[in-house]
């Protein structure tokens, strides 16, 4: 269980983004997170993938309590929590090649080359990426192109969950489906829980087991037409 | 593109009911970007000799009249930006053009776009003939002066006549449904959507009759998305013509009155909203359609060509040969006309 | 209706060029004025390049090819041609010892160039491991380092440099450190900035979340991004080490007399020159202004290189 309580966070003192967010992924299930832009759910999705302190509330990897994030959290910890980006442009190194990308997550780990290069290949075929466009940087390939790369970096460290923050937002239809497809497939074959934040209210209804909502102000449920009590004191289904 | 195409002119002019001439004609425009350091250079460059040239937009042809939001469909890569640059003649000068593209100017002879020099563009067409609503509002204003700032100097440096721009920047504001109290503020000030309606109205500042959105709605969640096209199919309403340029295909299920779907640099359909949403005829839109979360959520297999190595014939058929319950291929790129719609390659039987 | 093929006689009627129906015709031409300006000025910027290449590589060439072919290690002392205008002999005059200044600049440039150059790798190694420290584990290690900077920065560069060679009189050592501790600041500066506007983007969180550690961090991403600026702060280091090496040698603080620096060769004929002997200057001098203007056209031309235009020639 990937859990997340009380949350308080943001960037400026005295300005809160999170006030109070409640937040609960179970291995196997899609959490949709929706609501409208700037109520802090990209600050959300970096809390619970402990990129980003958050001034009060609890973060649990499956019961271990976070008690330090970023580069200070345990690399092992890290790793449990995969995340995808909205901008994949602005997410991958622009000196790596795309098997760079991949790989690197793999490396870091302590893999030696031969490995990484062979579960690079094997990820490379799930999200639909040849050999001939890993091999070219970012700037050679499309939004959607790289956004399987970045998916692929995600997947690569076989993480129990997932935050894909936005992660369809720039892309087309086609494309989306893939990447949605390729993350159902993964949550099939591991058991790996899922958090889905789009705005994007009927991808959710496709994608997700329940749809949590955040409203306005960093408050959990405040504001907007859904009538849904605070984020996971409720379960609520869309 | 044959003779057929003429003699069906006016019969289906009259099935419209269109009198009404085109604002913007789109002739067989290709565009095509030559890749690498100039010839002189390319010896040391190892890679660039390969890359060669990109083709972005290949014979594109269209018409846009007035009353019309035509959304222009595609993947993302597939030339759709390209084919807005162009016509606003903002691309880098490592681009080669060919084809026309004639704009109607109401009040004087009409222009050739592609081939018009700077001064022209600059003084006659950008803003004035044709109003561009950015991909992203929030980048498109400078963020040290208010919006209401920037929209009477837009107004003032496009209708340099009018006695008022105030009075008209706040006229513009209350057509779109801006707040006068964000004229006041600066853009970070405001929310995404609120500058996207300051964007539109600075689109407006020069009455054009054509407006030319590229992407206007990246990054708003829906609700936002839903209010921005709403304001451009007004702008329809209002007689003038949008051209929508989006890769989202439920905006322009929302408002299109035409789609044009573009694959791999050239349209392989073009039809009245309906006709193509309910029934398309190129299995690349079908497809497209199919990948949408509220359809059957399958993603085309492949991917798509590169530019600068597009196959001949139908490139989509290349990708995904016999797609069932589509007309089968006849290998022709060129659109051709059956009814009032158009299609390449798979012309129902 | 939005059709492909309009009436032809909605489109006749064009009032601009009518030629273009059938052939390509490049995007650049259309727009008028600005193109040809900003072609002469990368004509320009490409010209400075090139001449400040060609004149560095003369300059390297002198600097390499005159002390050996004229002996210079081997000159003897020689009072019957003290104080020699220039002549056949010696095209650029003797110096108060009677050595041929054409010889003795060209080892005095030697000498300037390679102090120059390990000053400036120093600087730049100390700057950039501070400044990429700074800004990789920012804090209160940012704040002190930075602080640093500034206490550096308030004092003049030469007073310091003339404190640390006179603590350590005379060496050549001396001479390097004393000018890589006044310089690293401003590569410290540049690093840091740059590691801290890397340090916000999201590819460095996917970094982490990837599991990667603060060196490896540091080692893939942030350091292979500040090598070209760090590169070019060296480059632009240059002329100011060459130019602080010579101000101490010609207080005489600088390198021991043995290791003849334009500086030493400078000072040294401080009292000559008010004796009306302009010669024993002229070089000396002139291989110091064209050294410096050479290294800096150079550190120009690269940085306006490096200057980020747009990303990609074409935007799909």
């Amino acid at each position: 269980m990937l859990s997340a309580t009380g949350i308080v966070a943001g960037y400026r003192r005295g300005r809160p983004v999170l006030d109070g967010v409640d937040l609960g992924v179970a291995p196997g299930e899609v959490v949709g997170l929706a609501g409208p832009s700037g109520c802090g759910k990209s600050t959300l999705a970096r809390v619970v993938s402990l990129l980003h302190r958050p001034w009060a509330g609890r973060v649990s990897v499956d019961g271990t309590v976070v008690t330090r994030f970023r580069h200070a959290a345990p690399a092992s910890l890290r790793t449990r929590v995969g995340v995808v980006f909205q901008q994949p442009r602005l997410s991958v190194d622009p000196r790596f090649t795309l098997r760079a990308v991949v790989a690197e997550p793999l490396l870091a780990a302590g893999a030696d080359r031969a490995t990484a290069a062979e579960t690079v290949a094997e990820l490379a075929d799930r999200v639909g990426l040849t050999g001939e466009l890993l091999s070219r940087r970012p700037h050679e390939v499309s939004d959607g192109q790289l956004q399987r790369a970045c998916l692929a970096r995600a997947l690569a460290p076989r993480p129990g969950y997932l935050v894909c923050d936005e992660m369809t937002a720039m892309l087309d239809a086609s494309t989306t489906a893939a990447l949605v497809r390729v993350v159902l497939d993964h949550v099939r074959d591991t058991g790996a829980g899922v958090l889905a934040i789009s705005h994007d209210e009927s991808l959710l209804a496709v994608w997700a087991d329940r749809v949590s909502r955040l409203g306005g102000a960093g408050r959990p449920g405040a504001g907007g037409g859904q009538q849904e009590p605070p984020m996971t004191r409720g379960t609520q289904s869309a | 593109m044959s003779d057929q195409t003429v003699s069906d002119q006016t019969v289906h002019d009259q099935a419209v009911g269109g009198q009404a001439a085109p604002l913007l004609t789109v002739e067989a425009m290709s565009v095509r970007f030559t890749l690498g350091r100039p010839a002189a250079r390319r010896v040391f460059a190892r890679r660039a000799a390969g890359r060669g040239e990109v083709h972005a937009v290949t014979d594109v042809s269209f018409a846009l009249r007035p009353g019309q939001v035509l959304a222009l469909v595609g993947e993302s890569g597939c030339g759709k930006s390209v084919l807005a640059s162009a016509l606003l003649g903002l691309l880098p000068a490592n681009a080669r053009l060919r084809g026309r593209a004639v704009l109607a100017d109401p009040a004087g002879a009409p222009v050739e776009l592609l081939g018009a020099p700077e001064p022209v563009l600059a003084g006659r067409v950008r803003g004035r003939l044709v109003g561009l609503v950015p991909q992203s509002a929030a980048t498109h204003l400078t963020p040290v002066r208010t919006a209401g700032a920037q929209l009477v100097e837009a107004v003032r440096a496009l209708r340099p006549a009018v006695a008022e721009p105030r009075a008209l920047a706040e006229a513009l504001a209350d057509r779109v449904g801006l707040p006068r109290q964000a004229l006041d503020s600066y853009p970070h000030e405001l929310s995404g959507g609120t500058v996207q309606r300051v964007a539109v109205a600075m689109a407006l500042a020069g009455d054009p009759p054509v407006v030319l959105a590229d992407e206007p709605t990246t990054g708003l969640d829906r609700p936002l998305v839903d209010r921005t096209v709403d304001m451009l199919a007004e702008l329809a309403d209002q007689g003038r013509a949008v051209l929508l340029i989006t890769h989202d295909l439920a905006a322009a299920k929302r408002v299109a009155t035409h789609v044009a779907v573009m694959y791999a640099s050239r349209l392989v359909e073009i039809a009245p909203a309906g006709q193509l949403f309910t029934e398309p005829w190129h299995p690349y839109t079908g497809m497209l359609l199919d990948a949408l979360p509220d359809g059957a959520f399958t993603p085309i297999p492949g991917h798509p060509p590169e530019l600068t190595a597009l196959p001949s014939g139908c490139a989509f058929c290349r990708r995904c040969p016999d797609v069932p319950g589509y007309a089968p291929c006849t290998d022709d790129p060129g659109l051709i006309r059956v009814g009032d719609r158009w299609v390449a390659a798979h012309p129902p039987c | 209706m939005a059709d492909p093929v309009p009436e032809t006689t909605d489109t006749d009627n064009t009032d601009t060029d009518t030629d273009i129906g059938g052939g390509w015709h490049s995007a650049a031409r259309r727009r008028a004025g600005t193109p040809r300006r900003a072609a002469a000025a990368a004509g320009r910027a490409r010209l400075r390049g090139g001449v400040s290449l060609v004149l560095l590589g003369l300059l390297a060439l002198v600097a390499l090819l005159v002390p050996w072919l004229g002996d210079a290690a081997g000159q003897q002392v020689d009072y019957a041609a003290v104080l020699r205008p220039p002549s056949p002999a010696h095209p650029f005059g003797t110096d108060g010892s009677g050595h041929d200044l054409f010889v003795r600049a060209s080892a005095g440039l030697r000498v300037s160039l390679l102090v120059a150059t390990a000053c400036a790798l120093a600087s730049t190694v100390l700057g950039a491991a501070v400044g990429a420290l700074a800004g990789a584990v920012g804090g209160w290690l940012d704040r002190l380092l930075m602080r640093l900077v500034d206490t550096v920065n308030a004092v003049p560069h030469l007073l310091l440099g003339i404190v640390i060679v006179a603590l350590f009189r005379g060496s050549l050592g001396a001479v390097v450190v004393s000018i890589a501790a006044t310089h690293w600041t401003t590569v410290a500066r540049i690093v840091r900035a740059e590691v801290l506007s890397l340090r916000s983007r999201p590819f460095l969180d996917a970094a982490i979340s990837g599991g990667s550690s603060r060196a490896r961090v540091l080692r893939r991403h942030l350091l292979p991004a500040v090598v070209p600026q760090a590169a070019l702060s060296a480059v632009l280091l240059l002329p100011h080490a060459v130019w602080h090496e010579t101000a101490l040698s010609f207080l005489g603080l600088g390198l021991p007399p043995h290791l003849p620096s334009l500086g030493n060769i400078l000072g040294e004929s401080r009292r000559a020159v008010l004796l009306g002997a302009w010669w024993v200057v002229a070089l000396p001098s002139a291989l110091l202004v064209l050294a410096t203007l050479a290294t800096s056209g150079l550190a120009a031309g690269w940085r306006d290189r490096l200057v980020p235009r747009r990303r990609s020639e074409l935007a799909l």
